[in-house]
């Protein structure tokens, strides 16, 4: 049991090893899903697990689709900046 | 009847705030609020221990991020007793786990924030309803 306590307090005292690559972006999920139930949790009146559940799908893929199209606006201005420009500017 | 505790309003709003800032959560449990106050309860904790997991308690750092402290502070007093043990330097944490670790610490801060003000905000409006003011 001690060892067992041990080894998940020992857990939290080294860092996972995360790479730099486009899989890292993964760890967005629970987060968003976390910010969904919470303030689903705040806003509705009463709470009902289909309806709570349904009302948390609805704005985890809201917050999704709206993170997908800044990243897609945001990776078109620097493909523009970085690939197009220099060409145009001879 | 003698008045409750629940009469002073003022005193009920802080007490409610407070029970709120000590566990994410026991603000809506003192108001009765039980299947929310559960619900904020696992989701807040479990974020919290996810950037912690992730980043080690490295991530908890008064010292050098102030402003990333300011917000894990408001999960709850235990992060200032993980930032004094992790202010000596024992848990350097660098790179992606670092800013995910920061960034899962500091969200679930912010919930938490939130679900305070949402708290008193309900226990307000409980005692207003409660005079029938």
């Amino acid at each position: 049991m001690t060892a067992l306590i041990g080894s998940v307090l020992g857990s939290f005292s080294t860092p996972m090893q995360i790479d730099t690559n486009p899989a890292s972006m993964l760890w967005l999920l629970p987060l968003v899903a976390s910010i969904a139930i919470v303030y689903k949790a705040t806003k509705v009146r009463t709470i009902r697990p289909r309806s709570f559940i349904r009302e948390c799908a609805i704005l985890f893929g809201s917050i999704m689709v709206f993170i997908i199209v800044a990243a897609l606006i945001l990776y078109a201005v620097a493909w523009l900046v970085t690939q197009q420009l220099p060409n145009i500017l001879g | 009847m003698p008045p409750s505790w629940k009469d002073n309003h003022a005193l009920f709003l802080i007490v409610v705030g407070l029970f709120a800032w000590l566990v994410p959560g026991a603000g809506h449990f003192a108001l009765d609020e039980r299947r929310r106050a559960g619900v904020i309860f696992v989701a807040i904790v479990l974020t919290f221990l996810i950037g912690l997991y992730v980043g080690s308690i490295g991530v908890i750092d008064p010292v050098g991020a102030k402003s990333w402290y300011a917000a894990q502070i408001m999960n709850s007093p235990v992060v200032f007793l993980l930032g004094r043990v992790s202010t000596g330097g024992d848990y350097p944490v660098y790179g992606r786990p670092n800013e995910i670790g920061q960034i899962y610490t500091s969200i679930a801060g912010l919930l938490n924030l939130l679900c305070i003000v949402n708290a008193i905000y309900m226990a307000h409006l409980q005692a207003v309803e409660g005079t029938g003011d």
